[in-house]
């Protein structure tokens, strides 16, 4: 078996999270590579968490669709996913708790004689179960053993090996008890050390590599684990990352901050970019660079909170009143979101208007394999380009300059003999307000120039996967829908996906649409939103569309299947 | 050495006899008597007939949007917290629209000086009632009075931590210099209330109003009394204005319990983070 997926489920509060990440490390340590994902309502006790892990000797793009190993830690585990089983799967479960009919391989776990033989807490439930997978996967318990050992070494060697009995308790009773299940599929091999890591993981340490020094934020799920990392490590970081009372003066403080010269950054999901949306268009006319990462997640509204879709993309696009330019960038996968942090801060300093990386709670909450040497040297070889960004001035200093290219040199606030300010108001090259026709007319065409620049500059077009020439089917989508399509190419289908997802440039962009080839649209929203985007931005239309907006992300078999 | 006309910028467009003209001077007096000259000196500005004061004012400033004015102030103080920031607002600006914001600074003890100009009307949008009018107060949008009872901006401040709270007159330029330059010089968050005619939209809070109904605090008021404090701030309920520090306490700022900025360099000029071994060590 090349490729497999184990998941775990259990009552939410139970340490679901912690053991399926624990997993993905075992995985990724032992020399394969994961993609996760996870389900969990938005309550913190009660309901139902699930994690899955699908492993291979390649990188992992998507999600499969069946379920090769399911442990159960309650009925509801088993019932939740009983359709994604094949008569091959193989679950794990206590039959002591509950019993199961369907047409699988059973695999009997005496969790409940475990731990009360050796007088465990019903949360070490989970240890039990992971030490039991890796021996079905023919995994290696001490690579288990390290990881429990890191999470439990700061309250002493005793808890650690307490802990470490269970995950060996679980491990030995498959050993013993179903040797004619194991299969070698998580063998440990040699391989270079490896990056387990989130979307948002991705964006964080992007954001430190991009030498961003302050960060606001307002928590909201499924964002707010940028807010908490960061926080965590802003004593060795030197960034200052500040939970402000809410999302407006998490936005006006990253401007202020920008302002007097420092990188800045702020985080949210749609509802709190909606309370952000006014000052965004504040800093298209004062010209201030600022970083807005989203997490998307199903709205209207509160909508459903830790579940995952791609609904934000027009209301990102058209934020805050008045015209101004502004940059949307969608990473498809982990490597593009940490090398496109990278870039949004300097595509900010250098047009000095915002520019929005728009994830999702998919890429945002999936741990992915990365390869440590290449986020290694990719943090080494950035430099930050910080645009017409100056420390001194000569002579009068005009801020709102008119230039060609639409960006003015901006100077940090404190050069001696200088002053200036950044105006909410229109005005006029020296930041004073004004109402006159002809400079208000010049200081739109100014930085209405900015998407110029930027079209010719920096817009990079999407990326095609796949051999187009040949394909007679061809996906167009954007996003975090990258993977889940490469996984589906063959000969006779392509891919092109777009990651700078605004402003588009049409002449770069139509070669790509050619006649006589069927497009399909591929989005996680009920609106076909980017399809939207592309038709007015280029006039190109894709007529098919495949959607899917249930909270779910979109599998393979559905695609092939609605094709 | 600054004089006052380093600070000038355009002449300013208020109504004649507004309280403004003094506030904008006082303000500029001030920074001229602390020896800061327009490089030495960020501001930020709300929106309404106080924030017009960004075109008159020299200095590292932002126009900021309505009601925002103060976390636009904390952002640019942590970023650079060697340059003093002041923040100059409206009533409906700073206890309307960003009065969550002002709360939250008073809790913070934000290292910002913020210059409220109360004149308990709106005067740019032509004449409603701001929160610190009088219930029954008759305006263009409460045409049969002013229902609820009006904002205590001085309360709020002393009750939500602010470690400086004063209040002034716009008709005493010499009483608003001190209060200001006090203001600047104290280590936290300052809130000093201007008590303001607005002689073309509110006939009823003029100057004779004022005149009538202001004491200075006697010389042997103690401001760090926070008790007395919060007395003299109810005092507004019987329409009696008190000026001078109301409520003084010396307490760390907010930038000084950062960690990160304890040294001297401000956030602006430290060195780039590069230990990311020990940040990718988590990851594998």
């Amino acid at each position: 078996m090349s490729k497999f997926l184990w998941k775990i489920g259990g009552e939410a509060g139970f340490g679901i999270m912690t053991t399926g990440l624990n997993f993905s490390k075992v995985a990724s340590r032992s020399g394969y590579q994961i993609l996760d994902y996870v389900e969990y309502p938005s309550l913190i006790r009660g309901g139902h968490n699930a994690y899955e892990v699908t492993v291979a000797d390649e990188p992992v793009n998507s999600l499969s669709s069946t379920i090769d190993y399911l442990v159960c830690l309650n009925k509801e585990t088993f019932e939740r996913n009983k359709k994604k089983l094949i008569p091959a799967s193989i679950v794990v479960y206590d039959q002591s708790s509950f019993t199961i009919e369907e047409n699988c391989i059973r695999v009997n776990l005496p969790i409940n004689d475990i731990l009360k033989e050796s007088k465990g807490q019903i949360i070490m439930a989970n240890t039990i179960a992971l030490g039991a997978s890796l021996a079905l996967l023919d995994g290696d318990q001490t690579i288990l053993n390290g990881l429990l050992k890191e999470e439990f070494g700061k309250k002493g060697n005793e808890i650690v090996r307490f802990n470490q009995q269970f995950a060996e308790k679980g491990f030995d009773y498959i050993k013993n008890n179903y040797p004619q299940f194991i299969k070698p599929v998580l063998h440990k091999k040699n391989n270079e050390e490896k990056l387990v890591m989130t979307g948002n993981e991705a964006f964080s340490l992007g954001a430190v590599a991009a030498d961003c020094r302050f960060y606001a934020a307002y928590p909201m799920t499924p964002a707010s684990s940028v807010l908490t990392d960061l926080a965590a490590w802003q004593e060795r970081t030197g960034m200052v990352v500040r939970h402000a009372e809410d999302e407006i003066a998490v936005i006006n403080s990253a401007i202020g901050a920008s302002f007097a010269g420092v990188r800045s950054a702020v985080g949210t999901s749609g509802g709190g970019f909606a309370l952000m949306t006014e000052t965004v268009s504040l800093a298209g006319i004062t010209e201030t660079s600022l970083v807005i990462f989203i997490a998307q997640r199903p709205g209207p509204a509160t909508g459903m909170p830790t579940w995952t879709e791609q609904g934000d993309l027009l209301f990102s696009v058209h934020a805050g009143h008045g015209e101004f330019p502004k940059i949307v960038l969608a990473p498809g996968d982990h490597e593009e979101m940490f090398e496109l942090t990278l870039k949004a801060f300097d595509l900010a300093d250098i047009y000095q208007t915002p520019v929005i990386i728009l994830s999702d709670m998919l890429l945002s909450e999936s741990h992915r394999t990365l390869s440590k040497v290449k986020i290694e040297c990719l943090i080494k070889a950035y430099q930050a380009n910080r645009g017409k960004l100056i420390n001194h001035a000569e002579g009068k200093y005009l801020r709102y300059k008119l230039s060609n290219d639409g960006i003015s040199e901006r100077l940090v606030p404190g050069a001696e003999g200088q002053f200036y300010q950044a105006n909410s108001y229109e005005h006029l090259e020296d930041g004073h307000t004004t109402e006159e026709s002809l400079r208000r007319r010049e200081q739109v065409d100014k930085r209405n120039a900015k998407i110029k620049t930027y079209l010719a500059n920096h817009f990079q077009p999407p990326k095609v996967y796949g051999d187009l020439e040949k394909a007679q089917t061809v996906f167009v989508s954007w996003g975090s829908t990258k993977g889940v399509i490469s996984d589906i190419l063959d000969g006779s289908t392509s891919l092109i996906h777009f990651n700078h997802v605004y402003p588009l440039d049409e002449r770069k962009i139509r070669p790509l649409f050619k006649p006589g080839k069927r497009y399909v649209l591929v989005e996680n929203n009920s609106q076909g939103q980017f399809g939207k985007l592309l038709r007015q931005e280029t006039g190109i239309e894709v007529g098919e569309k495949i959607l899917k907006y249930d909270g779910r992300p979109i599998g393979r078999e559905e695609i092939i299947k609605r094709l | 050495m600054s004089i006052i006309q380093d600070f000038n910028g355009f002449s300013p467009t208020w109504c004649p006899g507004c309280g403004n003209w003094a506030i904008g001077v006082a303000i500029k007096s001030a920074l001229v008597q602390l020896n800061f000259n327009p490089s030495q000196v960020m501001a930020v500005f709300g929106v309404g007939c106080s924030g017009n004061m960004n075109d008159f004012l020299n200095a590292y400033a932002v126009h900021s949007l309505h009601g925002r004015a103060i976390p636009t102030a904390i952002g640019m103080k942590i970023a650079n917290h060697k340059l003093p920031v002041i923040v100059v607002a409206g009533d409906g600006d700073c206890y309307g629209e960003g009065g969550n914001h002002l709360i939250h600074a008073c809790r913070g003890n934000h290292d910002i000086t913020v210059i409220v100009h109360d004149n308990r009307v709106y005067g740019l949008t032509t004449g409603q009632a701001a929160p610190t009018a009088a219930k029954g107060f008759k305006s263009k949008s409460t045409p049969f009075g002013m229902i609820e009872k009006p904002l205590n901006p001085l309360m709020i401040a002393i009750g939500q931590g602010a470690t400086f709270v004063a209040q002034t007159f716009a008709g005493d330029p010499g009483h608003m210099i001190e209060i200001i330059k006090a203001g600047i010089r104290h280590k936290g968050f300052s809130l000093i209330n201007v008590l303001q005619p607005c002689v073309t939209f509110n006939k009823i809070y003029g100057y004779q109003y004022y005149l009538e109904r202001i004491y200075k605090l006697q010389p042997d008021y103690k401001p760090e009394d926070k008790g007395a404090a919060l007395k003299k701030a109810t005092e507004a309920d019987e329409e009696k204005f008190p000026l001078g520090i109301i409520y003084q306490a010396q307490s760390p700022s907010f930038h000084e319990q950062l960690s990160r900025l304890k040294e001297d360099r401000p956030l602006l000029q430290k060195e780039p983070f590069q230990a990311f071994d020990l940040l990718l060590k988590e990851f594998i």
